[in-house]
């Protein structure tokens, strides 16, 4: 017993189409976000005639075999975005005034307070951000 | 209720039977596209549905093993072809026109809803917690289902005319879907499978009208006649038995063993 | 009359770059930097790139087709599960690495016509037949363990669109290649049909994967630009290497015995009368323990070329069936693009 009527009996063509190009899609851009709470991530692109079937295909293809509790779309010529040559982003000169880590308070707290003490007070921190 | 009462056994595992056969049958043809669908993003869809239907299929089988033993897998693959209990709708081979695939996938999907949130209100608890899961699922792919039929319906002549003629070839087979498995009306009455406020049949074509009214296609639709034997009974379609045939071939060929 | 957008794509080793922004791009190359699509790129790298991300969304599309077609034959609820999601995976991949492609500067349409139209290629591995439930296990075992090892190191590569989609790629390929190891082990410890099944399932398919790699390399591709600018990251007898240093001596420890294509005095390829290879043990099969690798005997290279220039056992049934697909969904194409485009051939 074979496969079905169809795949047992696919024709070979050699000419060349006789339809003219197709054209593609529009491109959305598709990100995910795999936990509530989380940040969403951008995690690739589909091709689709709408919003509403960009919706579909990106939930298919992206949210259903993974954890994830929401997806986005977005066209992608509705994200405008910087230039990587033209367009200098981050602070080339010094910035280390606007960063917690810029600051070295230990020193000077040994002026006026014992080390058990500035260390109790310091751990309220936020050391993450150093 | 926790225990099911074996009077109700009988009938019950009929009715699952034919849910997780269609469930079966129809995610077997629509798999197939696998590959081969119309837009690379549609194929991949198109397959996630498959998958669940089979999914769905194989829990089901899972729930009548509890009541019957044996497995799963045998009860999928191993049984004599009359035995098997879905409808002429899904055994149809599609042979890969997407318009008879799609038009197919959205009257099926319509039906398994309701035969679903019917579930989804049993008093059998563990039929009533598998069958809640499923309906969430079961929404996504009538959601999909929804989209085509209006998008396509909508769009060129050309389009519409290939979903008009699946529709009107595929018409004929939905009685195939309303007939009632052996002792469903115990079922119904003791409140395992509980009745919808309409008949079946009616709340199935007034959902199915509800996204066709808007589209202009033309449908008509009737419930099965009273003395209608078909799947349900293990009369199944020509379709059917070479459908079968192939996807238990490998498994013939040793049932005893692992694959 | 069909245009092919592949026609302007060449790669042209005369062409005039900015000195300074080829320098530029070079020492970026050199940092170990990712290149972007909306960077400046030498033309040769652009084209260069597109190639082979287009020649690999190929292979993953026509990949699909030979366990496609077992989808309906799969065994057991989760063998079919497991095939249906391993093929919508390979989909999947196609549909990335198109996206990629597209943003080097083809339409997936046009690249879609050129690969049924046979203008572009695909993988030599998928013209081979799989006649079999357990070619789906060995396909999955050794195909797509091969195309681990090949994509782990295009996932060092420099095109960061490309080397993102190796990563996400490689993480379905993990499940992939575990799936068809499961098959291999569970055959392999059924019954005598069940071995024998595997046996000629593995002789099938370890000569296409040796093969799967590419020709033996000539010097020039070792320091030529495409591994200069890490759009190739290893040769291809490296990687042979390391595939049969992984998979021999695994494939020898289940039972399996490793065949080569007979060969007479003069070592011309004997075969059958329909073509088909005639497989004999592999005498040069065994550790070489001073060079720290597994000897082997090289596929049967003219066959390679047979099967690149379309003479391969199913060429035009992969190639077939894809333009089938194509002509038969282009109605529903026509109508989510919502503009004509062309009259459907006759024979749809
Ligand atoms: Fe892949
Ligand atoms: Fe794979």
């Amino acid at each position: 017993m074979g496969l079905s009527k169809v795949r047992d009996n696919i024709p070979y063509y050699s000419d060349d189409l006789s339809t003219p190009a197709e054209g593609d899609l529009r491109t959305y851009e598709v990100f995910v976000q795999t936990e509530r709470g989380k940040p969403h991530t951008y995690c690739g692109s589909v091709d689709a005639a709408d919003d509403e079937m960009a919706l579909m295909f990106a939930r298919e293809h992206f949210g259903r075999d993974q954890e994830c509790v929401q997806v986005w779309v977005a066209p992608r010529d509705a994200v405008i975005r910087t230039d990587y040559d033209k367009d200098l982003v981050f602070r080339l000169t010094d910035q280390s005034y606007r960063f917690a880590k810029g600051y070295n308070v230990g020193m000077k707290w040994r002026e006026f307070r014992e080390q058990r003490d500035y260390d109790e007070y310091k751990k309220e921190d936020l050391r993450e951000h150093f | 209720m926790t225990d099911l009462a074996d009077a109700h056994k009988k009938p019950l595992v009929q009715l699952l039977f034919s849910i997780a056969d269609d469930k079966l049958v129809l995610g077997h043809r629509n798999a197939d596209w696998t590959g081969l669908g119309p837009i690379l993003e549609e194929d991949i869809a198109f397959s996630a549905l498959a998958q669940d239907d089979i999914a769905h299929a194989g829990a089901i089988y899972g729930l009548i093993a509890d009541i019957t033993g044996g497995d799963a897998d045998h009860l999928a693959y191993g049984r004599t072809a009359n035995t098997y209990r879905c409808c002429d709708l899904v055994e149809l081979n599609d042979e890969f026109d997407w318009a008879v695939a799609v038009v197919r996938q959205f009257f099926c999907d319509h039906f398994e809803h309701l035969r679903l949130r019917r579930l989804s209100r049993s008093n059998w608890t563990k039929l009533r917690q598998l069958a809640s899961r499923m309906l969430a699922e079961e929404n996504l792919a009538i959601g999909h289902a929804d989209q085509w039929i209006v998008r396509l319906a909508k769009s060129t002549s050309e389009a519409r005319g290939r979903i008009q003629h699946a529709v009107t070839k595929l018409a004929p087979l939905t009685p195939s879907l309303f007939e009632p498995t052996e002792g469903m009306a115990d079922l119904e009455a003791a409140g395992v499978y509980p009745p919808l406020e309409a008949p079946m049949f009616d709340a199935w074509e007034s959902m199915i009208a509800n996204v066709i009214d808007e589209t202009g296609l033309r449908a008509e639709f009737r419930a099965p006649a009273k003395d209608y034997v078909g799947g349900r009974h293990g009369k199944h379609s020509a379709d059917f038995a070479a459908m079968l045939s192939e996807m238990t071939e490998v498994y013939r060929e040793e049932p005893a063993a692992q694959w | 009359m069909s245009v092919s957008a592949g026609d302007n794509i060449k790669l042209d080793w005369d062409r005039q770059e900015d000195e300074a922004r080829l320098e530029e791009f070079d020492a970026r190359i050199d940092r170990g930097e990712l290149i972007e699509a909306d960077d400046w790129m030498p033309e040769n790298y652009r084209v260069g790139m597109l190639r082979m991300a287009e020649h690999h969304a190929n292979s993953e599309i026509v990949g699909a087709l030979p366990e496609g077609e077992w989808i309906t034959r799969a065994p057991s609820l989760k063998r079919k599960l497991a095939l249906i999601a391993k093929v919508q995976d390979e989909v999947g991949h196609g549909q990335m690495l198109y996206r990629v492609s597209q943003d080097l500067g083809k339409p997936r349409d046009a690249m879609l016509r050129d690969l049924i139209t046979a203008k572009t290629k695909y993988h030599n591995v998928f013209n081979y037949p799989a006649p079999t439930w357990a070619d789906v296990a060995a396909i999955q075992w050794l195909v797509d363990g091969a195309a681990i090892m090949n994509q782990k190191s295009l996932a060092d590569g420099s095109y960061g669109p490309y080397v993102r989609t190796m990563k996400r790629i490689n993480m379905e390929e993990a499940f992939h290649f575990k799936s068809g190891e499961d098959m291999v082990l569970t055959l392999m410890s059924g019954t005598p049909r069940q071995k024998k099944m595997m046996q000629e399932a593995f002789d099938r398919w370890w000569n296409p994967c040796l093969m799967f790699f590419g020709p033996p390399d000539k010097e020039s591709v070792k320091t030529g630009p495409f591994m200069r600018w890490r759009i190739k990251t290893a040769t291809n007898d490296t990687l042979r290497q390391k595939f049969v240093d992984r998979f021999a001596p695994a494939a020898l420890d289940l039972g399996l015995k490793v065949k080569t294509y007979q060969r007479d005095a003069q070592g011309v390829v004997q075969r059958n009368p329909d073509g088909s290879a005639i497989w004999t043990i592999d005498e040069a099969l065994h550790p070489i323990e001073s060079e720290k690798r597994w000897g082997f005997s090289q596929p049967d290279w003219d066959e390679f070329y047979t099967v690149i220039r379309g003479g391969g056992p199913l060429n035009r049934e992969r190639v077939g069936l894809r333009r089938f697909s194509y002509e038969q969904g282009a109605w529903v194409r026509r109508a989510v693009l919502g503009r004509p485009t062309g009259a459907p051939p006759n024979r749809n």
